[in-house]
């Protein structure tokens, strides 16, 4: 570690300064932005505004729709997580197994992340289109007559939660893979030695030395699944009915549709609040040295 | 690793593999082949393995010379370019001095950038578009830039402060007793040595640009400054759903990421397994 002695560490130290704070206020000022807002009353992003304090707070916390909007977002959330960690588990165990062709299916695994979520949302759609789509087809073949997805409350959130794992379950695997690989090979041949089956062999070797892991990646994914915009809008727009409209589609639907901006900022900025406990405890687990050696 | 397996564990782990690879490629092939059929046999029962093609790609032709594709493709293109330079300059210097000096603050800079990193797109829009709105930046591919930075930059430093860390000070130190300055050394000596950590910032950075939906949907709104994304979603919202162009348009969109992950694979699996992606 030096300190900055000479003429050029000093024009370092200029530009680094500049670099922090250019990204800092580019980072924390939108969040404290978020915040003045909701204490104000505004119809939009160009009228006047009058402060209203705590109002927006005190009107939104007893708005149902808060509430329910909270709700959906945790039966998004929660599916989605369980089904992404348990698929993406299955299949890491599957990609570490030794088979011909396994580095083109890796590669084949990890596709649905790299994809954009609009492409995503968009083929989903193809395939469940109400007239072409190929699965209305087989559904129709199979006797479900013409199932109207997008209409029911229930197949509409099961669309969502299932795109999402579609995408996201890469992750888990590549993270759980990655796990695998530094479980000693020697426990498994003396787990072996003493009669232990592939499923005890998972459950008392790999499962408790990869927990660690796996902890940090499920925090992960709560605290971005739960705030999830695109991939619900470009499917549902949060309806039918509301059915999947969870809090960030109701802070854009205040701010941007139902000219309330301090009710959208408010319902971003209990949003924040509420990640903010997620990333405390993803803090308290992960501190900063270990990410050092993980990145 | 089991070499020994049985008969029937080789018969369950190909059924396994099997369905895994449906599951993760089925609606990629289908979206491919949809874009390629003519646009009137999208309207027969589907099969398939389709029996016809559309030698002349109507859906490619119509997409590319009757809407917006060429102006917006550019549109991505300058701001994924724009966005790739920006956030390299920035978080190489931020992590760089870091990681070799005494900076008072360090790890509530480095924190920062994390917690930044994990911010939902939708929270902040909205008040950077509140913001936009004032100094006229709004519907503008500079407000576009300045939001994608705030993913990549904090990505950047929190994936190349491991890279300077891990790289030996006495490297630069030898270079300067040989009578480099600090940024010569840094030039020839640290930057070749941690260009796969620069590769990895570059190529995420260009990811989390390229496909953005949020920012681009809150803070544009005029249809010359779209980004691809945004203006293929534009094409799904209007009344006649034309599926053999969006088809082909989310095949054109893949495509760049496919041709830059079979080139690139090991970086983008390093990057993916450092959470480089949010999403």
């Amino acid at each position: 570690m030096q300190s900055f002695k000479t003429a050029s560490d000093r024009r370092l130290l200029v530009v680094f300064v500049v670099c922090v704070g250019a990204t800092l206020v580019l980072i924390l000022g939108p969040a404290l932005y978020a915040i003045q807002l909701s204490l104000y009353e505004a119809k939009t992003f160009v009228s006047p505004r009058t402060w209203v304090g705590l109002d927006n707070y005190a009107r939104i916390i007893v708005d149902p729709a808060f509430w329910q909007a909270l709700g959906t977002g945790l039966v998004f959330s929660i599916s989605a997580i369980v089904l992404q960690v348990v698929l993406g588990i299955a299949f890491a165990l599957l990609l570490n197994q030794a088979f011909p062709g396994r580095a083109l299916m890796r590669g084949v695994a990890i596709l649905p992340y790299l994809l954009p979520t609009v492409v995503i949302a968009i083929t989903a759609q193809w395939l469940l289109d109400g007239s072409l789509g190929l699965w209305t087809h087989w559904a129709q073949d199979i006797g479900f007559g013409r199932p109207h997805w997008f209409e029911n409350p229930v197949s509409a959130m099961t669309i969502v939660v299932l795109a999402s794992v579609w995408t996201w379950t890469p992750f888990v695997a590549v993270c759980f893979l990655a796990a695998l690989q530094t479980v000693p090979a020697s426990l498994y041949e003396a787990a072996r030695v003493d009669g232990a089956g592939a499923i005890m062999r998972f459950f008392h070797i790999t499962l408790p030395m990869v927990a660690p892991m796996l902890l940090v990646v499920i925090l992960l994914r709560s605290i971005w699944m739960f705030n999830k915009f695109d991939i619900v809008w470009l499917l549902t727009k949060g309806g039918p009915l509301n059915a999947t409209e969870h809090l960030p589609i109701l802070a854009y639907r205040k701010a941007f549709l139902q000219f309330d901006l301090g009710g959208g900022a408010t319902v971003a900025t209990l949003s924040f609040m509420l990640l903010s406990i997620l990333l405390a405890i993803y803090f308290h687990f992960v501190p900063l040295d270990e990410k050092e050696a993980r990145a | 690793m089991n070499t020994r397996r049985t008969a029937a564990g080789r018969i369950g782990l190909f059924i396994g593999v099997a369905l895994m690879a449906i599951w993760s490629f089925f609606p990629i092939y289908w979206m491919v082949v949809s874009s390629l059929r003519p646009e009137r046999d999208l309207f027969s029962a589907p099969t398939l393995i389709p029996k016809t093609f559309d030698r002349e790609l109507a859906s490619y032709h119509n997409l590319l010379w009757l809407t917006d594709y060429w102006q917006q493709f550019l549109n991505s293109l300058m701001v994924a370019g724009v966005v790739v330079a920006v956030s390299l300059v920035m978080s190489i210097i931020i992590s760089y001095v870091i990681s070799r000096y005494r900076v008072p603050g360090k790890s509530l800079i480095i924190g920062g950038m994390l917690y930044a990193y994990m911010f939902p797109p939708m929270l902040l829009a909205i008040p950077l578009l509140a913001i936009f709105a004032r100094w006229q930046l709004a519907d503008n591919l500079v407000g576009v830039i300045v939001a994608h930075c705030t993913m990549t930059i904090p990505l950047g430093v929190w994936l190349l402060w491991g890279f300077f860390k891990a790289m030996p000070m006495h490297l630069e130190e030898a270079a300067m007793v040989d009578g480099c300055t600090r940024v010569s050394a840094f030039f020839r000596v640290v930057l070749p040595l941690s260009l796969p950590g620069i590769v990895t910032v570059a190529i995420f950075s260009f990811l989390l640009s390229w496909t953005d939906y949020v920012f681009a949907f809150v803070l544009v709104s005029s249809d010359s400054l779209k980004t691809l994304p945004v203006g293929l979603a534009s094409i799904l919202g209007s009344f006649d759903a034309r599926w053999g162009e969006l088809m082909a348009g989310a095949t054109l969109i893949t495509l760049p990421l496919l041709i830059m992950f079979s080139l690139l694979s090991r970086y983008f699996i390093q990057g993916l397994a450092a959470g480089a992606v949010k999403g």
